[in-house]
């Protein structure tokens, strides 16, 4: 398996994609951080005053990327690359005779959590390192009860509550290029899954307005509502209530939520191995 | 496209590692293989009840027209595509409960896929990580398939013999006992093709090793192979030596002066046919003694008597004809 991750790694490292859709969040947010240092030593931007709990969310920002459509569907683009890239470049027929099909996807599943996880880890470094950079040539002070403690405890938290995404998006569309066996295809299936599950999350109540026998259920199937409660529950402690029409409150337990994304995570990737594991490759 | 000459040659003499454990049992054994693609009702038959079998150290050939199924019955054999019915034995083991044999198996299939974005070495790199050997091979590989100086270069920018080239070192790269080349010359010019030509059969007197070729290219297979199977239509339709398919028993070519008196003697004996300058007599080689005599006593003089001797593309030809006209 080690074997495998190992040439994963190898491969994937200088490709295009790599760069693009893993090296792209910390190159992108040290150029925000940069032209918002260089605004603010040129006297562009106004003094700033944030208290600790402040200034730490502005560093622990990346770990809010697998939380929205935009940065899902980006972590969908590189699983699609991943995933289906073998097929486009006929390489299957390279590898597959070489290793168990099981250890083969393993890899890939491996190396794009584990990119991710350095990719962030990284931004949010850099990010920490920046406002610190920017609070000394601007002359702003660093809040007071800032320390190593606080960082820890927000970036862990934040982190923990971006997995479930991550997780949810790298098994939409692993299975969808497995079974389309193209980049594109997986790409488009993704999105419209991700889009679809964001679209009941945030007009739920809405919708249920018109289609209540299809909403309601959807609402609770889908993973949308539990990555949101499992996150609200990692930073606030609490449950996400969501009011529906005619008094109804969703309002789960961190169990629950668990248990369904648990089980939507292993159904699509036992579903990729699975699949993998008896196609022909031709 | 790297021409340079004698660089597929082989460099290696036999293996100390050559692992002698099935030197009495087949390498590789077809049994009733199979593939249909599709529903069973209105599915395509690609392969239809293959059985043959290799022994360890021969250059065995798989002869076929294109879309024979040369290149399936080959993906079944090295686990890219699953039987519907039939059994594939490497090396004594059935390919679907021990599918760790096929790491005594290298291939080439389809020309060399691979990552168009890394250079040839660094393909070689990710397969040897992939199959757990094979690194320190790499160097020795690349100038021996005349790849070292283009080893760096990304293999987007390779040509199709460059490509063919690397695909042969991959398949080498494990230091397999059982190496599967599928049209391993497709893409080589004339120095290429000598140069694999001496590869392969080193491959086998050198070093031991087995090899099944498959090629529609049908001198190829004639100059390297031991045994050949000709596929037509998903089945094999001949399997047998070289020697024995180009062996015609029912014909002498001769040359005698002149010419339409030897044609005359032989004429009420058996079908005579004329070829330029040379008689084709429709006798067996035991009838050759009968012809002399005849010749000589209708006063004509021989200068040559041979059994005459088809290419393989002749009996190529008739036998997938054959088929064609019975189908």
């Amino acid at each position: 398996m080690l074997e495998a991750l190992s040439a994963e790694a190898l491969k994937m490292r200088t490709h295009k994609a790599t760069w693009f859709l893993v090296w792209l969040f910390p190159i992108a947010f040290t150029i925000i951080m940069l032209l918002i240092i260089g605004a603010g030593v040129m006297g562009f931007e106004a003094p700033d005053r944030p208290n600790a709990a402040d200034w730490i969310e502005n560093t622990t920002l990346i770990w809010f990327v697998p939380n929205n459509a935009i940065g899902r569907y980006l972590i969908c683009a590189f699983v699609a690359v991943l995933f289906a890239g073998e097929y486009g470049w006929n390489t299957w027929k390279l590898v597959v005779p070489h290793r168990r099909r099981a250890s083969l996807i393993a890899a890939k599943y491996a190396l794009t959590i584990l990119l991710l996880a350095i990719s962030f880890t990284l931004t949010a470094l850099l990010l920490t390192g920046l406002n610190l950079a920017d609070d000394a040539l601007t002359g702003d002070a660093v809040p007071a009860g800032l320390g190593a403690a606080l960082l820890w405890d927000s970036h862990s938290k934040a982190a923990l509550a971006a997995l479930a995404p991550v997780l949810i998006s790298i098994a939409y569309a692993s299975l969808a290029a497995v079974l389309t066996r193209s980049t594109i295809a997986a790409l488009v299936i993704a999105i419209v899954a991700t889009t679809i599950e964001q679209v009941i999350l945030g007009f739920g109540p809405m919708l249920y307005a018109k289609f209540p026998s299809i909403v309601w259920p959807l609402y609770h199937a889908l993973p949308g509502h539990h990555i949101s409660n499992l996150a609200e529950f990692i930073r606030e402690g609490s449950a996400l209530k969501r009011e529906f029409p005619g008094g109804l409150v969703v309002d789960l337990g961190w169990p629950t939520s668990l248990a369904i994304l648990a089980a939507w995570i292993a159904a699509l990737w036992g579903a990729t191995f699975a699949v993998f594991n008896r196609q022909d490759i031709n | 496209m790297n021409t340079a000459a004698g660089n597929l040659a082989p460099t290696a003499s036999m293996d100390p590692g050559l692992r002698r454990d099935d030197a009495n049992s087949p390498v590789l054994e077809l049994v009733g293989l199979s593939k249909t693609y599709g529903r069973r009702g209105g599915g395509v038959r690609a392969v239809r009840d293959v059985s043959l079998s290799v022994g360890a150290g021969e250059v065995y050939g798989f002869l076929g027209p294109n879309g024979a199924g040369k290149s399936t019955t080959i993906r079944m054999l090295i686990g890219l595509i699953a039987p519907t019915a039939g059994e594939a034995r490497l090396f004594g083991e059935d390919l679907r409960r021990h599918p760790a044999v096929l790491r005594r198996v290298g291939s080439l299939v389809d020309g060399g896929n691979f990552y168009p974005f890394l250079s040839g070495r660094r393909n070689l790199e990710v397969l040897a990580r992939t199959q757990g050997n094979g690194a320190e091979r790499i160097d020795g590989l690349l100038d021996q398939v005349g790849l070292a100086k283009d080893g760096r270069r990304k293999v987007k920018g390779y040509s199709t013999g460059m490509r063919q080239r690397l695909g042969v070192a991959a398949a080498l790269l494990g230091d397999p006992d059982l190496v599967i080349l599928d049209e391993p010359v497709n893409g080589l010019d004339a120095a290429g093709i000598q140069e694999m030509r001496a590869l392969i059969r080193s491959l086998a007197v050198d070093r031991g090793k087995t090899v099944f070729l498959s090629s529609h290219l049908l001198h190829e297979v004639q100059q390297v192979c031991d045994r050949v199977a000709i596929i037509s239509k998903g089945e094999i339709v001949r399997e047998s030596t070289i020697a024995d398919l180009l062996r015609q028993d029912d014909g002498l070519r001769l040359e005698a002066v002149p010419v339409e008196t030897a044609a005359a003697a032989l004429e009420s004996r058996w079908a005579v046919e004329r070829d330029g300058d040379s008689l084709i007599v429709r006798a067996t080689r035991a009838e050759a003694p009968e012809v002399v005599r005849r010749l000589v006593g209708a006063g004509a003089d021989l200068f040559r008597l041979a059994p005459e001797q088809r290419n393989l593309e002749e009996v190529f030809l008739s036998i997938t004809q054959a088929e064609s006209d019975d189908a």
